[in-house]
Order: structure tokens, then sequence, then C-alpha cells
């Protein structure tokens, strides 16, 4: 095993490893790497995989009651049918009613948020980037962020650290709100350093207790120089292992797809975001029925358990 | 499951048995396996090299009289998008591969009744006519049979014609798992038994050709039937010392009459270091990340892969069961080179031919791999009509004046 075992107890302990031992850390071989952070995930969070089925409203329904209707899905009824069959709980099986796309103005955004709210009946409804609103300047963050929850929305979906210039700021302002964040995540791919981003992680979580996920990998690939296998799994393992205080380690399940996701849930991660409520053929078939987020967890050796955003 | 013996044994390069690979395969921790296999490959290949050819898949027909239920790339005699490829639209795609540094065709088809050995002869000729250097990697061993059957000559036979031909070597194709239970259930017991497939590579042995061995799991079969299938494959290799290297891949489901789904990435590292382990006769482990994707391929380097098979530049069987995964040699370097490795080119005998071609030559970017044909093309190549059709399908074309000959 080519790691430090010194180093690896400290982690196993939960101890905040310091810059100098994270870096040694990443340069182990992957899977001395992958063993420690599936080891250490084991001890912390035990054997089961969360994962959350989320409904993706792209644009503005054009009635209340049509809210949860996917624009990128072509048959509501298939997909009732099909959340019915799996016995997922609402209307349809989802965990969570997702709005992905943010109109121009802040009256129009809370009108979009009231009606997905008015649609979604008892399912948590989630939005935005906290980057993309804070990009939008539409006036005091804290007061912009208590009209969007006024308005119905439960959490902001994700902040993402290489966008926001003061993340605590943010934070702070989302707290004095009441909004939850789904993630800490990274938008684009090599956009910050690790070490000083996990260090960064640390003290946040340390300070809003609240935030309890991370989602190391980056939303954004390179089409001609996509991450590699390599650096996905060790982004994955050193999440873990830096981050005593946050339980968990999440992989987009739709955009890393079956293969990688799957095998990321043995270096360290522990919950699967963005299940789709159907079968969605745009994203190829192996990526969207629950079945088979269930057969890749299990297949892993994990116990599959369907969450919501708020569990 | 006493692991530490085992380990002492493997890493003392002592030999596990069916029943030991069946049960670690079973029961071993995947990282323990992925460990094991590491250790093995960095014995077998301590120079740290990861190997990769530039070569391209080209499939001459898809029109089949198989039928294999896992296949969604044949196509029926006498249906609408079989099509035959014309020699010169082969000799394009040469030196289109050559122009990426590419140094031969894995050359594969389906079993066209209307295609006879002179037809593969002719073929071959025109190959090595026009590019003498060129290697002509062709032919699964149920092909070779498909020819000894309708030429009604016996194997060896066929293979001499095909090496005087031009033949180069043997790709592993064809093998599925090499169980006859098993072939029976996805219907391909008629094109090669286990016997028949195993026969045709050592015939291709003794004439002097390499030839690779592959196994697609993730149908019907059991995990002794995995591990038979490489007892099997070890077996000849004990025999005959001729395969180059091991390639395994999970069943493709989408659009086969079989249907069903694929299995994991977990179980494909875990069947590829399992092979590493078992397979100790063979140098060489090929990552399938045609079908794994580049992610999970890059990752079987650490699984006990030393070689990252082909860039491929075309690929139409795998495509047509839903995965549609694509590396250019810049990818295929760079996941080598990201994991710690040197990436050397090789040759089907894995001989060392240099470093990357991209960083010695202006090569474009490949980001999708192309197919056998545009869509709509459904060209007839002119020499057809030189060879005879046995179905009425082709006989009735071939009576016909070609609607759009190849130039
Ligand atoms: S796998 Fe080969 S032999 Fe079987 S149906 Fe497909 S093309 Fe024909």
């Amino acid at each position: 095993m080519n790691i430090n075992l010194a180093i690896a107890d400290r982690a196993r302990a939960g101890e905040a490893l310091t810059p100098a031992e994270l870096d040694e850390l990443a340069s182990a071989d992957v899977l001395s790497l992958g063993m420690l952070a599936d080891e250490v995930r084991r001890a912390r969070v035990g054997d089961v995989v969360t994962f959350v089925r989320v409904e993706e409203i792209s644009g503005p329904p054009s009635r209340p009651e049509a809210a949860t209707a996917r624009s990128r899905h072509s048959s509501p009824e298939i997909s009732r049918a099909e959340a019915d069959a799996s016995g997922a709980s609402g209307a349809t099986g989802a965990g969570e009613v997702r709005i992905c796309q943010m109109p121009a103005t802040l009256s129009e955004t809370i009108a979009l948020v009231e009606q997905v709210k008015a649609g979604a009946g008892s399912c948590l409804v989630t939005g935005f980037s906290l980057a993309d609103i804070v990009d939008r300047s539409w006036g005091d963050l804290a007061e912009v962020l208590t009209q969007l929850k006024r308005a119905g929305l439960d959490a902001m979906v994700e902040a993402p650290l290489d966008r926001l210039a003061d993340a605590g700021a943010v934070l702070q302002a989302c707290q004095d709100a009441g909004l939850k964040v789904g993630c800490l995540s990274l938008q684009k791919p090599g956009g910050v350093e690790r070490t000083p981003m996990l260090i960064q992680v640390r003290a946040l979580a340390a300070r809003f207790p609240w935030l309890t996920t991370i989602a190391p990998l980056s939303r954004e690939q390179s089409v001609t120089v996509p991450t590699t296998g390599y650096d996905d799994v060790r982004a994955v393992a050193m999440a873990r292992l830096a981050l005593p205080g946050v339980p968990n380690v999440q992989v987009d399940w739709s955009q890393y797809g079956p293969k990688l996701a799957q095998v990321a849930l043995t270096f360290g991660a522990n919950d699967l975001d963005r299940v789709s409520v159907v079968n969605d053929e745009s994203l190829g078939r192996r990526r969207s029925s629950v079945e088979d987020v269930m057969r890749n967890i299990t297949a892993a050796g994990f116990q599959p358990r369907e969450r919501n955003t708020g569990a | 499951m006493d692991l530490k013996a085992f380990e002492q044994r493997i890493e003392s390069g002592g030999r596990l048995t069916a029943d030991e690979a069946l049960q670690l395969y079973r029961h071993a921790p995947t990282y323990w396996l992925g460990r094991m296999a590491d250790g093995v490959r960095r014995r077998r290949h301590p120079e740290g090299l990861v190997t990769y050819i530039i070569d391209r898949n080209v499939n001459y027909t898809n029109v089949c009289v198989a039928r294999c239920n896992f296949c969604a790339f044949y196509r029926e005699v006498g249906h609408g998008d079989g099509y035959v490829l014309g020699f010169d639209e082969i000799a394009r795609k040469i030196e289109e591969t050559q122009a990426l540094g590419g140094i031969q065709l894995l050359l594969q088809g389906g079993h066209n009744p209307d295609l006879p050995i002179a037809w593969y002869e002719d073929l071959f000729r025109s190959v090595k006519q026009r590019f003498p250097d060129f290697k002509l990697h062709a032919l699964s061993p149920p092909e070779v049979l498909h020819l000894s059957r309708m030429s009604k000559l016996p194997v060896p036979e066929v293979i001499s014609r095909l090496i005087a031909a031009g033949l180069d070597s043997i790709p592993g194709g064809g093998a599925e798992i090499l169980v006859d239970r098993v072939r029976k259930l996805l219907n391909c017991f008629n094109k090669a038994s286990a016997d028949e497939w195993l026969e045709v590579m050592r015939h291709a042995h003794r004439a002097g050709l390499r030839t690779t061995a592959t196994m697609m799991y993730g149908t019907v079969e059991t995990d002794e039937e995995r591990i038979e299938h490489m007892a099997r494959l070890r077996a000849v290799q004990d025999e005959t010392g001729g395969f180059t290297a091991f390639i395994a891949w999970s069943y493709q489901p989408e659009h086969t009459e079989r249907g069903g789904v694929e299995a994991t990435g977990i179980e494909y590292l875990r069947t590829l270091a399992i092979s590493r382990l078992f397979l100790d006769n063979f140098d060489n482990m090929q990552a399938s990340w045609v079908t794994q994707g580049g992610k999970v391929g890059q990752l079987s380097l650490a699984f006990g892969a030393n070689d990252m098979g082909s860039v491929m530049i075309e690929e139409n069987v795998v495509r047509a069961a839903g995965a549609s995964y694509c590396m250019d040699e810049v990818e295929i370097v760079r996941n080598a080179e990201d994991a710690g490795f040197v990436a050397k080119r090789r040759n089907m005998h894995y001989d060392i031919l240099g470093g990357p071609f991209f960083r010695e030559h202006a090569v474009p970017r490949t980001l999708e791999l192309s197919t056998a044909r545009e869509a709509g093309d459904n060209s007839v190549p002119a020499e057809l009509v030189n060879y005879p059709a046995r179905s009425a399908a082709g006989k009735r074309q071939r009576s016909q004046p070609p609607a759009s000959p190849v130039a």
C-alpha cells in the first residue's frame, strides 16, 4: 500500500488533515486512496447510498397544475405510472422538483417559483445556483433570497465555490433568509486548486452546520479534454477524507453516468443526485431508471435508499 | 477465505485453480482484486508502459445469417439496410487510417451467404497490392468457420488460403462465452460451438498466426461459466502460446432481441482483475473503453489492464447496441499518462512502434467514431457481380446493374 500510514490513521480518526497532509494523501496510488476513502466512508455513514429522483423544470409551466409536467420529458402519463410502480411518494415519484433555468427578472423568477410550488404538492421545490442569483445583482442578496423563500422555494440547488468570490457572505445571506443549499459544488473542471478548496469547505461547514453535502465533480466538462476517471475518483476520495464534518459526498448520476457514478461510490461517495423520474431516452436508457440506480448501488456492495432533499 | 494465502501464492507466481478463481471472483473485496491484479501487471510489465494500437474497426458487411440474439448490428439477407463495402471504399478507409498513423484494419463482418471465399481473397490481395505494409487483423473464428462451411474446405485450408491472400492475424471475436449451454441460449452455438471456436484458434496458431481472445459477459452465463471460459482459453494458451491478449467486455443490450441490462462498471473491473489473475499465461489485458467509457476505461489500468486497445477510428457493432464512446489517440495517451504510465504505440504483436503519432504529425482531433457508411448510402459495390450469390435476394441483386456503383 503506497500511502502514508500516519496520515491514513488521522483520516480514519476523523481529524482535520493539514494542507500538506492532504497533498501527500492525494499523491497516493489510486487504489490505496480509494480503499482508505471507502473505509472512512463506511465508518462514518455506513453502507447506505442515498439517491434522489429529481423532476426538472426548465421553463415556466403554462398553468399551475401542469407545473410538474417536465418540459424535458414527453409523456407525463408514462412518468406517473412509472413513479407509482416504483412506490415513491408524490404524484410523479420525485423527491424534489428542481427549477433549472432562471428567468430574466426577479419578479418572473418569483412567479415561476410560486407556480411550481402550487403544482408540486408535498414535494420539495428547489432551484437555481447561488452564483447565478449573485450574478443577477437584483439587490440585497438576503432580501432577494427571502422573497424566493416566501414564494415557495425550499432550498437553493447549489453553491458553486469557484464562482463565488465570498462564499461565506453568500451562505450567510442564505442562512438569514432561512434557505438551505443542496450542496457545495464546483462549476468548472480545474477551476480551483483542490486542497485550498477542501480547506475552505471545511471552514464553511464548521460555520454553517446545515451544509451537509459536497459535490466534488465539476458541473461542466470539456468536450475535448474531459476529466479522467482517475481525476474524478481522486476528487471524490479526497472530499471524503478531507471533510469529516461533511457527511455526504455526492455524484450527479445523470451527468456522470452509471459507470463512473457507481465506481465513485467505492471511492467514498454516498449520495447520487439527479436521478430522473422517467426513462429519458435522450440520456440513453442506461442513465434513467430507478431500477438501474438500485442495481448499480447494490452491485457495488451498498444498500440503496431513496431520499428527498430534506433527508 | 484466506486472502493472505492467496496473496502469497499470486505474488510468488503460483497458478490459481478454476475453483479458487471462482471463489475470489465471487467473494474477494474489489480493492483486493484490484491490488493483486495491479501487482501481477507490474511484475509482468515492469517498464511502466501502457500500449495502444492505431487501427480501424471496419465491418465489411452487416448481412448475417447467424442471428445471434445479443447482436444489434446484423441485418437479414435482403434487408434494405444490409450492406457490403466495396474494395475501393475499404481502400479509402485505409488511406484515412494511415493519415492518422494507423497500421491495420480490424476487419470483421456478418456471415453473409453471398460472399464466397474468393471475395475475401480478392479483397485481401487488393489491399496488400495497394498497401503492402498495411496489416489485416481479420475474420474471427466463426467467420473462418462460415467460410469453411460455405466453401466446403477444411478450416486449415481456409486459413492457409487467407494467409496466402494477405491475412496477418485473427481477432478473438465471436467467443462470447465458450460454454455450449450459454451459446445455445444466445443462438450462437450454430455459428461456432465452444470447441469449434477454440479449434479454429489452434489451427491459426499452428499456421503461425497470432490471435487475440475475447469474452463477452453479462447475458445468461453464470460466474462458473465465465471462469470456465477463461479456463478453456488458458488451456489452449498453454498448448500453443498463440494468444497475444485477452479482452473482456460487457454485453450491450440496447436494440437487441435479447434485451436486458448491462453489467455494471464494478463488475467489469472485477472481471478484468480476475482475468489478470487467472489467465497467468496471457501477457496483455486490454481495457474496453468502448463499452465502459473513457473514465472506467482508464481505471482499468489500476485493475490489471496494460493496454488501452485500439483508437478504432470507426465502430459499428457496439454503437448499434447503444454505446457510443470515443477516444482518439490524444485522449488515449492523455489518459495513460494521467494514470502515471508512458504511452506507446504498438502493433498486433505488441512490438513497440514508438511514441504518440500525434506528437510528430498534425492530426485532427476525432470526437466521434466513424461508421461503416454514411446514413442513406445503399450503394452496391460494382465488383460484387463477379462473385456468385447463394441467397435468392443476392442473386436478384447481382442480376441487376448496380444502382450507384462505387467510383
Ligand atoms: S454477432 Fe456476428 S455472427 Fe452473430 S448475428 Fe451479429 S454479425 Fe452475425
